[in-house]
């Protein structure tokens, strides 16, 4: 047997190593999810391509002193953070494509001699700074600097009102988790000095999060489940098969998702600290089994096993990759576990457990049904909770982080970007445009759009911009030659100007800047607009989100729902297993019977609170099946037998311990996770204990 | 006149300059103003444009005064660019303040004043040599529109001359009357980090 365990110690060894060098970590399981609808993911998917938001980080620093700015900017750089602009300068060209747009009043001022006097006296003043070469140069390209002014027309009834303007940096890549986190406390201890915001802050506190839980709780529920077992069992021999085997199990999990993901989600890492209560029901279940009743207490175990295996198979068919990552780890993990039992069955055979005995209230199936069948009014009556799953159920944030969100959802409403929608246009963008501003969504003068202007404007600033620019530039180039500047521009503008459509003018900025205004898709094409604040689309518009936030609260409810009946179909393929494997109606009844309390208990939290139940506590459920379902099992194919209701008593007390201690979890997925399944699992225990069918039922008689 | 003040300006005797003495020597200076003699030459430049400057520094903002030929001033306040022309009316150039390039420029001008080498060391890798050094842009860094600096001191690590060189310009500087106002007594050196 020594050199059984030994050869295993060697091969979890190996296993570790493979598993390190094979697995990597992903912070953010939400990033994962895509619309099941081709067209709309490519949509999303090209329209965060160009967000600005995307692989970058945003710092506003006018209020800060300039020693604390530059040893800020010192600290980013440090941490690769590489400062660049928001607006890319667009080149000569692309700027006097949409010179039509400016109107011909703004033209004659820009190209008056007022304007052309001043932009001479700034040039040469800056161009004896050092580098003022720079300015000289865009100058010559931009003689009548038409690029500032379309910019400041751009950002002009569309800025916001002011404000100060943030600085962007690109994140470096891969994150460095240690470094980014420094960047991070740096700019929380310059307090409301600053204000920051960036995926990789929320990557910091998530990470920061998870790595406290896994040790926190993995050692927690570690100690605290030996500490249960040993209590019950006094042997160290069973106490050491369940820490290696859960190390294995440990192991073959991670292979599981392994054979599938390249990256395993952190929350699923922190997730498999429970797997020590999983492993700890089939190791007491299988262990001390008596010959004369080893016929029933199999029944219980693999009744137990099963309907655990049905819960994790159900899940692998939803769409949720961070369920899915959970549901084959929890399946590899326990076949890992009952495989390395197999070389320990005569240990496991010479397991004697002491018998526990306490009364019991005896109820007849047709009570028991009674009682469920109250329960289930009672949800009716109370209502059944509302499945809604938002993006902040995954995410641990911290008052200094929501400070930040708040700071910038609030600039985003000014600019008209915190909820931006797709919206299919079969004519003119324009009427459509004006079409959602009519229903109240949208506030039209803040969308680019705005900015066109009809073809006849347009052929009249065109004129002017033909007759005026030759004189202008001369006077310009004469006025720096008088302060011994050369410069060359161009002495007319390009021929081939012309005034440019709506579709046109939507691409061309969509190119320019950071946000794009249309694209198309399925056959289809989308007219980019920002609701109005706190504006909600209305039920059945065909309005599809592209803001991060609005679009994965979409899919993640969704999937919530998929979730659900998943949940259900799992209920039903449990049944029947349960029906053809029991033989008895009465006893499968008894089984899923604490489930009803469960539900009754949830509807009123749902109700008196007003929460609205997320994907975790569906996930939560089913794991309230995989485990729960085990006690009122065992201990109804035993005849409630002491020495398997002191088996119950036992792997019931650790599951608690296990997931009882994810309630002092930071992360909500694990702390929402361990409340459900806390609830549930106690409900269930305190059920299979101290209630029983009569022995006839129970099939004892 | 140009080569005399250039002659003059160089004719101390060389030393070896070492980062830790200068950075001591620079090290969270208060305030800082200099007579600057600049001449640039280059592709936008009809003929070497030699002018005056009277340059005042603080932490928080920079006075470039051309005196001659033609009377302008350019303040640097943040990343704010101000100009005032010769009868005194100012202008911010607004539409360069959100251009980051132009922010690193207006930095990296406040650091070159102020000898800040490690302002200077984050865009660009410095080689000390014999009364000068020498700044070469890194790879990728925002300042990459200078090819080299050069910065010459005197014997007593004062700043004496500095060239800009970028792909379309020439810049040469000299200072005289410098006149610097140390961190109080006690400050840590790099306090002004």
């Amino acid at each position: 047997m020594k050199r059984v365990t030994l050869a295993i110690l060697v091969a979890t060894a190996l296993l570790s190593i493979v598993v390190a060098r094979t697995l990597s970590l992903d912070d953010d399981p939400i990033r994962s999810l895509t619309d099941p609808d081709p067209a709309v993911a490519a949509l999303f998917e090209r329209f965060q391509e160009r967000s600005p938001f995307r692989g970058r980080i945003f710092v506003e620093t006018g209020a800060l002193p300039s020693r604390d700015r530059e040893a800020l900017e010192a600290r980013l750089a440090g941490a690769g953070y590489v400062e660049e602009p928001l607006f890319r300068a667009p080149p000569p060209q692309e700027v006097l494509a949409l010179a039509p747009l400016l109107p011909a009043d703004d033209l004659r001022a820009l190209l008056g001699d007022d304007a052309v006097r001043r932009r001479a006296d700034e040039a040469a003043s800056v161009a004896g700074l050092p580098g003022g070469d720079g300015y000289l140069a865009a100058l010559e390209a931009d003689p009548a600097m038409l690029g500032p002014a379309l910019l400041a027309r751009l950002s002009g009834p569309r800025g916001g009102g002011g404000g100060a303007a943030p600085r962007v940096f690109r994140s470096p890549s891969p994150m460095d988790y240690e470094r980014a986190g420094e960047v991070y406390d740096a700019l929380v201890a310059l307090g409301p000095a600053v204000h920051f915001i960036g995926g990789d802050f929320f990557a910091v506190e998530n990470y920061r999060a998870v790595k406290r839980d896994m040790v926190l709780c993995s050692t927690l529920s570690l100690v605290l489940s030996l500490a249960v077992f040993f209590l019950f069992n006094g042997r160290w021999a069973l106490v050491g098969l369940l820490l290696l085997g859960t190390a294995v199990s440990y192991l073959t999990g991670l292979l599981a998702i392994r054979a599938f993901y390249a990256q395993v989600f952190a929350v699923v890492l922190a997730y498999t600290s429970t797997f020590v209560g999983f492993n700890n029901e089939s190791l007491v279940h299988l262990s001390g089994i008596e010959e004369r009743d080893a016929r029933r207490s199999l029944l219980g175990v693999w009744s137990a096993i099963g309907t655990t295996v049905i819960g994790f198979l159900v899940l692998l068919l939803g769409r949720s990759v961070m369920v899915r990552q959970m549901a084959l780890a929890s399946l590899g993990g326990t076949a890992g576990f009952l495989l390395f039992l197999v070389p320990y069955r005569r240990v496991l055979r010479a397991v004697r457990f002491r018998p526990v005995d306490w009364p019991k209230l005896t109820v007849s199936p047709g009570a028991v049904a009674a009682a469920c069948g109250a329960c289930a009014v009672g949800v009716a009556v109370l209502g059944v909770p509302r499945l809604d799953t938002r993006i902040e159920d995954f995410r641990f944030q911290t008052p200094a982080l929501d400070a930040q969100v708040a700071h910038f959802s609030r600039a985003l409403d000014a600019l008209a970007l915190e909820n931006v929608v797709a919206v299919p246009v079969a004519g003119a963008p324009g009427a459509a445009l004006a079409d959602l501003a009519a229903r109240g969504l949208v506030d039209a003068s803040r969308h680019p759009l705005s900015l066109w202007r009809p073809p006849a404007a347009q052929e009249e600033s065109l004129r002017v911009l033909r007759e005026e620019w030759p004189g202008a530039t001369a006077r310009l180039v004469a006025r720096l030659a008088g302060a011994g500047i050369r410069i060359a521009p161009p002495p007319r503008p390009p021929d081939d100007l012309r005034p440019i459509g709506e579709w046109e003018l939507l691409d061309r900025l969509g190119a320019l800047s950071p946000i794009r205004w249309a694209d198309r898709a399925g056959g289809h094409r989308y007219l980019f607009v920002g609701l109005r604040p706190g504006v909600a689309p209305p039920a059945g518009a065909a309005l599809l989100a592209m803001s991060p936030r609005h679009h994965y609260d979409a899919l993640l409810t969704g999937l919530s729902r998929e979730l659900g009946w998943l949940f259900l179909a799992g209920f039903a393929a449990m049944a029947l297993y349960l029906g053809l494997l029991q033989r008895s109606l009465a006893r499968v009844l008894y089984v899923f019977a604490p489930l009803f309390p469960s539900a009754l208990a949830f509807a009123a939290y749902a109700r008196v609170t007003g929460a609205p139940l997320s994907i975790v506590h569906v996930m939560g459920f089913s794991l309230v099946i995989a485990l729960a379902l085990d006690y009122t099992a065992v201990a109804v194919s035993t005849d409630h037998r002491p020495l398997e209701l002191s088996k119950v008593l036992l792997t019931g007390l650790t599951t608690l311990a296990t997931f009882g201690v994810l309630v002092l979890a930071r992360h909500p997925v694990m702390r929402e996770l361990g409340v459900t399944v806390a609830i549930g699992c106690g409900i269930s225990l305190a059920f299979a204990l101290f209630v029983r069918l009569p022995a006839a039922d129970e099939g004892g008689a | 006149m140009l080569a005399l003040l250039l002659s003059a300006a160089l004719a101390a005797t060389p030393a070896r300059l070492g980062p830790d003495a200068l950075r001591a020597r620079y090290a969270g200076i208060r305030a800082l103003s200099a007579d600057v003699v600049q001449v640039k030459e280059g592709r936008f430049w009809a003929r070497p444009l030699e002018s005056r400057i009277r340059l005042t520094y603080t932490p928080e903002r920079i006075t470039w005064e051309t005196v001659a030929p033609v009377r302008s001033t350019v303040t640097i306040a943040g990343d704010r660019l101000v100009v005032a022309d010769a009868s005194g009316k100012t202008r911010e150039l607004g539409a360069l303040a959100g251009d980051p390039r132009v922010v690193a420029l207006l930095g990296f001008i406040r650091a070159l004043v102020a000898v800040d080498l490690e302002a200077i060391e984050r865009d660009f890798t410095l080689r000390y040599g014999d009364g000068e050094v020498v700044a070469t842009p890194r790879p990728g860094a925002r300042l990459a529109l200078f090819e080299r600096i050069r910065l010459r001191f005197d014997a007593h690590d004062d700043l004496t001359g500095m060239e800009l060189v970028t792909a379309t310009e020439r810049t040469r500087l000299s200072f005289r009357n410098v006149a610097r106002t140390p961190p109080p007594p006690g400050a840590a050196p790099g306090a002004s980090r």
